[in-house]
């Protein structure tokens, strides 16, 4: 149970933020609902061990952080033709019913109080619209942040047969004084026999915290995948969920993290299996340096009539010093024997052999240790479609390894 | 196979286990746990000031303490209340301390132990037995030529009496404080029996040792307590066996294990449990391991209605190494949370987990385990092998592993499999000649093998045994 809701965070801020995109009533009344839920919810679940919490959300100052109605941002949204890239503000006008339909449907706004607190208070989102048998490449939606605090909503539809590769990126611009909250909400759903591959990279400021939450639903045939790549901010709970639905669905999810200095990522990557001959591919490699500190946490959860099941999750994490933590829980839960699964997770630290076999051939050490590093993030690079965002995620990785001693 | 082996594998496992005895004791406290219930134990027990002491700061905790419910995927402990239970019965025998011939037992005691197999083990293969009824140890003994080079091992009651000063450094201070949990607490209150072993510098036990622990009453409780202390370069086996038959009202287990392994001193603690479907078995065990020792875990968690169970490692001294084996067989009505924990606290340290799980006709096993490599414990590795089996859509089986690592040279690797019975594997063996119970059966002692092979051959065989009998009418 959570208290102390900031004074900012009340009915008139909601009806004015509500009013100024001009809302439909029901969107409205979720919003009121999802304040009015607040004091009732908990925070995200974290992982805890005896006598540790792994990661902690209550105790950010949430007063501080949020103010909702001085929300700035400069946003791009690009798409190719045939498909509709718009601002929330434009969905609510020309795609009314497809919001009412969709809103809320993927992610539970009463998921948990940050979620709420989310729905409450956002001012700004896209909506991704890809009809029937319509194939869309290289959707891209770039925000930099310019505010306190920004509270953002976005969702993907792809129809029966629709497929659509889209990047969201996340960074801060203008400075401010103190630290940040950056708030995201990710909807998507595909249909029947339709392909969504997501990819997010966030590169916030150091004086940022980030709570994201990225959820898709995949119908029969149908495909999500998902690339979170997490370079920046100063805190993050990322949360990605695909939840196969459909007979036949698939889903791959990607994860690829670098933390530094005294970030702090908390991952959480989970697969539901609800229907059958499913199969989820779940693949995440990080680096953790200096003081830095990543959780990870991966489920995979195969339901009493998930009948022949495939799902497979991996995770490897690379230490560079000696002050950073790296800690992981990968989780089976099982209850169709029908299933074929596993999960593996190491952690380690650059291969000493391969340093040894780089060094002997005159590659200087530093060199050598930094192309280890890079060459780590080859196998899940290679799954994202939009170069953008993979070149983006090698310069950030470069650039660090290049200003490290 | 030697006769004798022969002769243990034909032997009745079902009829050894399932008998049970009409309830006869000296001493039984009233139901529940009260200041009054402690006090009078102690005394029954004439145990030292300083030990009563610490049952009553252990039932203070005790009932300070939530009991845990909000784990993911935990056992539902909602039944166990332990104003139900009757902690304590001291069974009608002599010799308090227990004696040192089976002759001198009271015949209904003595016939449960023939039927379960023991003494025929003692004379075999063992350097000592123990043997826990109820509450109490009623036998006890070790082979001379142990004792005569300083090996005690005796039950804890006695050792409290006869090694006042080890016991009172040792038990439940520095390795499983009455805090830990709820039933670490509940244990240091009304703990009773249990074993106490103390090998000198240097001692080699070549022969294991054994204690075993039965519950025949109704609606009892069992908390014996093994206190382990395995002196610098010393060597020890110990072999815990446990049974209770069935009744209608639960039954719980809540023993404390407690292992000091010295420098360059080997211990292995090998259980085989066989409780009965309505037994709640929330144990703690735990070992330190100073430089350059081993600890070793055995165990087979069979029957019970819910185990939560992690024995747990803290590797303390550089170059310290733990291996855990352990397999969970889960049937109808079983929730078998078992696990295993370990801290690297030192550099060089070394571990390795390897977990099998068989679950069948809606049982559920679960593996909950923690490696923690502390920051400075340098150039240690770890790795975790978990595999489950599962037979049945109503069965479940998950795998939680949870591993804090704050340091950076480190190997660490965890891989959890989960699978089917593989049709082409039962296809296989059928098209040998085989009917699907038997292709079944071999595939899962194949399973279990890596287990097995850990244990002296009369437990192995047991443990393929006590897996045929949960196997049998439902394959078919």
């Amino acid at each position: 149970m959570s208290t102390g809701v900031h004074a900012a965070i009340d009915e008139a801020t909601v009806r004015q933020l509500s009013e100024e995109l001009g809302e439909p009533d029901w969107l409205l009344e979720t919003r009121l609902d999802a304040l009015a839920a607040l004091s009732d919810l908990d925070f995200p679940d974290v992982i805890q061990t005896p006598g540790r919490k792994w990661t902690d959300l209550e105790d950010l100052d949430y007063e501080s952080l949020v103010d909702p109605l001085n929300a700035a941002e400069s946003k791009d949204q690009v798409g190719p033709e045939g498909v509709e890239v718009l601002s929330f503000s434009e969905a609510v006008e020309q795609h009314g019913d497809l919001l009412e339909e969709r809103f809320g449907s993927v992610v539970d706004p009463k998921t948990n109080y940050l979620t709420a607190l989310s729905t409450a208070l956002f001012s700004t989102g896209t909506v991704v619209y890809v009809p029937e048998k319509v194939d869309a490449e290289d959707v891209k939606v770039r925000t930099t942040m310019n505010s306190r605090s920004l509270f953002n909503y976005t969702l993907v539809v792809a129809e029966e047969s629709a497929s659509v590769t889209l990047l969201e990126r996340q960074d801060t611009g203008d400075a401010v004084d103190g630290s940040r909250y950056y708030s995201g909400v990710v909807e998507i759903v595909a249909g029947e026999n339709a392909y969504v591959q997501y990819g997010s990279l966030q590169d916030l400021d150091q004086e940022t915290y980030n709570y994201q939450i990225k959820e898709g639903r995949a119908g029969t045939y149908g495909q999500v995948d998902f690339i979170d790549c997490n370079v920046g901010s100063r805190l993050s709970k990322s949360t990605v969920e695909t939840h196969l639905d459909g007979d036949s669905s698939e889903t791959k999810i990607v994860g690829a993290f670098y933390g530094h200095d005294d970030q702090h990522f908390d991952i959480d990557a989970r697969v539901w299996h609800r229907a059958e001959n499913t199969t989820a591919d779940l693949v995440t490699r990080g680096v953790i340096d200096d003081h830095a500190r990543s959780v990870y946490e991966g489920v995979q959860d195969v339901g009493r009539d998930a009948w022949n099941t495939s799902s497979y999750q991996r995770e490897n994490t690379l230490m560079l010093s000696d002050e950073s933590e790296a800690d992981a829980s990968p989780k089976l839960i099982i209850n169709n024997h029908d299933t074929e699964a596993s999960h593996s997770a190491t952690v380690g630290q650059v291969d000493a052999e391969d340093m040894f076999y780089m060094t002997s051939r005159a590659v200087p050490e530093r060199r050598a240790r930094n192309m280890l590093v890079e060459g780590f993030y080859v196998p899940v690079l290679e799954e994202i479609e939009v170069d953008e965002l993979r070149e983006d995620f090698e310069s950030v990785v470069r650039t660090r390894l290049a200003n490290r001693d | 196979m030697s006769s004798e082996q022969d002769q243990l594998k034909e032997t009745d496992t079902e009829a050894r286990f399932e008998f049970k005895k009409e309830e006869k004791s000296a001493f039984k406290t009233g139901k529940g746990l009260t200041e009054e219930t402690i006090r009078v134990i102690s005394e029954d027990k004439d145990e030292p000031e300083w030990m009563l002491e610490r049952r009553l700061r252990a039932l203070k905790q005790f009932q300070q303490m939530p009991m845990p419910t909000d784990w993911p995927g935990q056992p539902d402990l909602s039944e166990v209340d332990i104003d139900e239970i009757v902690p304590y019965i001291r069974p009608d025998i002599e010799v308090r301390g227990g004696a040192e011939d089976w002759d001198d037992l009271p015949e209904e005691i003595r016939d449960t132990f023939d039927k379960l197999g023991i003494p025929e083990a003692e004379r075999n293969a063992l350097s000592g037995v123990g043997a826990q009824y109820e509450s109490e140890i009623v036998y006890q003994n070790m082979q001379e030529q142990w004792e005569e080079k300083g090996v005690v091992f005796c039950d804890m009651d006695k050792a409290v009496q006869e090694h006042e000063e080890l016991v009172k450094e040792y038990f439940m201070t520095k390795n499983v404080p009455a805090s830990d949990n709820k039933f670490a607490a509940l244990h240091g209150a009304i703990w009773s029996g249990g074993s106490f072993v103390y090998v000198p510098e240097g001692v080699t036990v070549e022969m294991p040792i054994q204690a075993y622990f039965r519950m025949n009453s109704e609606g009892m409780g069992q908390f014996e307590h093994t206190l382990i202390i395995a002196e610098d370069n010393s060597e020890v086996h110990y072999i815990e066996g446990c049974s209770a038959p069935k009744y209608s009202h639960f039954n719980l287990h809540s023993g404390g294990v407690e292992v000091f392994v010295g420098e360059g001193a080997h211990v292995q603690y090998s259980t085989v449990q066989n409780w009965s479907k309505n037994t709640y078995n929330l144990n703690t065990k735990r070992a330190i391991v100073e430089k350059d020792g081993t600890m070793e875990w055995v165990s087979g968690s069979m029957g019970s209605k819910a185990t939560m169970l992690y024995p747990a490692t803290i590797l303390k001294g550089p170059g310290a190494t733990d291996n855990h084996i352990t397999i969970a067989f889960a049937g109808e009505g079983q929730n078998i949370d078992t696990g295993a924990k370990v801290y690297h606290n030192a550099p060089n340290t070394k571990s390795t987990i390897e977990s099998k799980s068989i679950s069948k006709d809606g049982g559920r096993t679960n593996y909950r385990g923690l490696v923690h490599i502390a920051d400075g414990a340098e150039n240690s590795s770890t790795s975790v092998e978990c595999d489950a089996l599962m037979f049945d859509n109503e069965s479940t089986s998950d795998t939680m592993p949870y591993m804090e690592i704050q340091e950076s040279k480190v190997d660490v690797a965890h891989e959890a499999t989960v699978g089917k019975i593989g049709d082409e594997d039962v296809f296989y063996l059928q098209s040998r000649g085989l009917d699907d119970d038997d292709a079944k059966q071999m595939i899962v002692a194949g399973f279990i093998e890596p287990i097995t092979e850990e244990l002296p051959i009369e437990y192995a065989v047991e443990l393929n045994r006590l897996i045929e009998l949960e196997m049998e009418g439902s394959l078919g």
